[in-house]
């Protein structure tokens, strides 16, 4: 177990394009087990964590941390364990039968496999956003209130304000704020995409998690979502899981490349993408494999 | 051996394309023929029963129907059919004249009974007289004389015999001592009968007499009690033909005799229609028969009615007159109380079937069990009901032993309980996962998760479950033959009480029509407008669930 005091002190707490001469890459047998240290205090760490399908292997040994106020991409290619993983982090996985996990996973500091944990409180800290658009069959109002009226807050004012500020956050107030009534499924895949972004954000999370969220989506409307999680990452924590190694270049200022449940490289974005250590992901990222 | 590859032309199709072509349109026959079938079978079973159901609300309803309507259910003006009645009784009038002028002549027994009175009535005359005893023995001998003569001339069935019969009566006529007594009553009705004898033959007089009593029983079914006669104490014999198509029936009773005759020696006899008017030929009865025929309308009066509180009013002498207002309203209340309890226990099991229970054996058991229930015949639940419902349970909680709307509700809510659980558990599992999903990621747990977003989205798919439970419940009649069904007693108001109380259902009031009550056969139209009222009914509680159904499933659509 690494402990946050073992991080370097030195390391840049902002997530900016790192100048490559502060950060010498140091190449070590085994790049998951030791991370090196992308960035200061990392918000979600991942230690030897490991989820397993019953017998089956989603995830092995993934040793990673992932900084604040950052995008953190997750590329690899199909059935690698990318959502897998993704998923671990709020636990979205119990879904599913059979599911067991190992090693340590925390998001601020709190192990979210621990049995104590209050799995409504985790969620609400880590939001999610899906792949396919998933509003509920209600209206664009009721959607974006949804994740407030169950924490309590019924006050039509206090609602309203929370749905305006969540829907400005998305980017989607100016398209919808003369039918917030209107049945949410009327809308376009783009706008269904950033409704539930705005949903997500109405229980004030600090991580924001997104499984391949625009992969059901034309340019445009992929396009506004990335300008979204830019304008997003000034305020939270983004964790984004997708195919399209283009967006996670555009989006992403650390990229993780997944193969066969294992975390194979863990660096910043542009090195991913233009020196990679390893040959497994250079093959990758350039289109002669996966 | 060498398979030829199927040919790709669509003009020279290949053995194989053909006869896979050739069945395609054999099972698409198939299909629609068989939906064909279906409507076709839908249509010759409803539409007979609809048709013939639509006859008790919409008919020709008589003058007989406007008066029990204003008599028993207090509907209408009671100036207009006093001024009715009166132009029907003038019209009326000349038929019992008739009757009355007939019957003296054939019902012997009343100038028998006459002839004897008059004996009595005179000796007590004679008594108050203050007649001298000797004379007063003489009188007397000769009034019974003139009692035995009259009453030989009246049983004589030879003609010359009886007119020597009243001869010997009429021989008295002059004698001063009889003249001012009741004594000259024989006189009259020698007389009278003299006339009978003339026009009457004797000989058939047991003939006409058997005739004339169905001919007056016709009458009194058209028309009701005679003016003037006692009330009698059924409300259904207080009233002549309300609807026009009995009396059209009555009518033909009263027009044409039906006989057996001897076809040919040694075989069954058969029926055979004799007009009346040929029957009573020669007598002074036979004109009644071409005025019945002809002014039968001025008699009854009717007219075009159309009896829309058949939906509400109660019944009369077991739906002899009156409505199906109380079935309507038990049927309805065994059947909403049947769904409500049902509804909340399906959906909570069907959502731990879907939710919590795995695929374990205990749950495959489970499932199993439900579907036999479905299976189970109704009459089992009637029979569950009765013993666990109506005699171990419900007295338990302080209800009377016995059948009550809440038993039937019970054992109907169990008949019908897995057809919705079976309907809710297929709904609840074909919500999209991502809707449960988008909601758990919110941080909201599973029971809310559950009751916000699945429920909702699962309501449609309940609702048809609830639609064939509607239907099965409100038809059935076996689950409620013991447990909550009676024949007589209107359901009691409020609804509170009348749910402790046992009620008429439509279901089982058609049952009861049509097996236990004489009643039936001279009320089919009330027997089929039961029918086509629970028909409606369903229809209508299905119309509108399934709008209700639809306008959810638009919601979540989102249009």
């Amino acid at each position: 177990m690494v402990e946050p005091g073992d991080l370097p002190a030195e390391m840049p707490q902002t997530a900016e394009v790192p100048d490559k001469t502060v950060r010498a890459p140091a190449p070590t047998l085994f790049a998951a087990a030791s991370p090196r240290p992308l960035g200061g205090e990392p918000f979600i760490r991942s230690r030897h964590f490991s989820l397993f399908y019953g017998q089956k292997v989603g995830v092995k040994q993934i040793t990673m941390d992932i900084h604040p106020k950052s995008v953190t991409a997750i590329i690899g290619p199909s059935g690698c364990g990318k959502s897998t993983f993704l998923r671990s982090i709020n636990r979205m996985n119990d879904l599913i039968p059979h599911v067991r996990a190992e090693g340590r996973l925390e998001v601020a500091g709190i192990d979210v496999n621990d049995r104590r944990v209050n799995l409504p409180n985790l969620r609400q800290q880590v939001g999610m956003v899906f792949q396919k658009p998933n509003p509920f069959p209600k209206s664009i109002y009721d959607n974006v209130a949804y994740g407030r009226r169950f924490q309590g807050f019924r006050h039509r004012g206090e609602l309203d304000e929370a749905v305006e500020r969540c829907l400005r956050a998305a980017a989607l107030w100016d398209e919808v704020k003369d039918n917030l009534h209107k049945s949410a499924l009327a809308l376009s895949g783009g706008q269904q995409q950033r409704l539930c972004i705005a949903r997500a954000l109405t229980t004030q999370p600090k991580v924001l998690l997104m499984d391949e969220p625009c992969s059901a989506l034309d340019p445009i409307a992929t396009g506004r979502i990335e300008e979204l999680i830019a304008d997003l990452k000034s305020a939270y924590t983004i964790v984004i899981v997708t195919h399209n190694m283009q967006q996670a270049a555009r989006v992403s200022d650390r990229t993780a490349f997944f193969c066969l449940g294992e975390l194979i490289e863990y660096d910043w974005t542009s090195v991913i993408f233009t020196k990679p250590a390893k040959k497994q992901t250079e093959d990758y990222v350039t289109g002669r494999f996966g | 051996m060498t398979r030829r590859p199927p040919s790709l032309d669509p003009r020279h199709p290949g053995r194989l394309l053909r006869l896979r072509g050739a069945m395609d349109r054999t099972f698409t026959g198939l299909a629609s023929g068989s939906i064909l079938l279906i409507a076709l079978a839908l249509l010759v079973v409803l539409a007979p029963m609809l048709w013939r159901g639509a006859t008790a609300v919409v008919f020709k309803g008589t003058v007989e129907f406007r008066r029990m309507q204003l008599e028993q259910f207090h509907r209408g003006d009671l100036k207009d059919l006093d001024a009715e009645m009166a132009e029907v009784t003038r019209a009326r009038q000349p038929v019992y004249d008739m009757l009355d002028r007939f019957s003296r002549g054939i019902a012997t027994d009343d100038l028998e009974e006459e002839g004897r009175r008059l004996y009595r009535e005179f000796g007590k005359q004679l008594d108050r007289r203050d007649t001298p005893p000797g004379e007063r023995i003489e009188l007397r001998s000769l009034a019974k004389q003139l009692r035995d003569d009259f009453t030989e001339a009246v049983e004589s069935t030879d003609k010359a015999a009886a007119l020597g019969a009243l001869g010997r009566v009429l021989k008295h006529a002059d004698d001063p001592r009889l003249t001012g007594t009741v004594a000259e009553g024989f006189f009259r009705m020698a007389r009278n009968y003299g006339h009978i004898v003339e026009t009457v033959d004797l000989g058939r007089r047991a003939e006409y007499a058997k005739a004339l009593g169905e001919v007056r029983d016709a009458i009194q079914v058209l028309f009701g009690p005679r003016p003037g006669e006692p009330r009698p104490p059924l409300v259904m014999d207080q009233y002549g033909a309300t609807r026009w198509d009995m009396a059209e029936k009555q009518l033909a009773r009263l027009l044409t005799a039906e006989t057996w005759v001897e076809v040919q020696p040694g075989q069954p006899l058969q029926r055979a229609q004799v007009p009346r008017e040929r029957e009573f030929a020669g007598t002074n009865l036979a004109p009644l028969f071409p005025l019945m025929r002809e002014h039968a309308a001025d008699m009854l009066r009717p007219q075009t009615t159309l009896y829309w509180q058949y939906f509400l009013d109660d019944s009369l002498s077991g739906h002899y007159f009156g409505g199906v207002g109380p079935e309507i309203l038990g049927t309805l209340l065994v059947t909403v109380l049947a769904i409500a309890l049902a509804l909340p226990l399906g959906v909570i099991s069907a959502a731990y079937l879907v939710e919590c229970a795995g695929d374990g054996r205990a749950v495959r058991l489970i499932r199993t069990c439900i579907n036999t229930l479905a299976g189970v015949p109704s009459i089992v639940f009637g029979l569950f009901g009765l013993a666990f419902f109506v005699i171990y349970l419900l007295p338990k909680f302080g209800l009377p032993q016995g059948s009550s709307v809440l038993a039937g509700g019970l054992a109907l809510g169990l008949l019908v309980l897995p057809i919705i659980i079976r309907a809710s558990e297929e709904a609840i599992r074909s919500v999209p996962l991502t809707y449960k999903e988008a909601a758990l990621a919110l941080g909201v747990s599973r029971l809310r998760c559950f009751v916000t977003v699945t429920l909702p989205a699962a309501l449609p798919g309940i609702l048809t479950g609830v639609i064939l439970s509607v239907s099965r419940a409100a038809g059935e009649t076996a689950p409620i033959l013991f447990t909550a069904a009676v024949v007589t007693g209107a359901t009691s108001w409020p609804l509170w009480e009348a749910v402790a109380k046992p009620a008429k259902t439509l279901a089982y009031g058609s049952y009861h029509l049509a097996v236990g009550d004489r009643l039936a056969a001279l009320v089919p139209h009330n027997q089929y407008g039961m029918v086509m009222t629970l028909i409606l009914l369903v229809l209508i509680l299905n119309i509108a669930a399934i709008l209700v159904r639809s306008r959810m499933a638009k919601r979540l659509r989102g249009q």
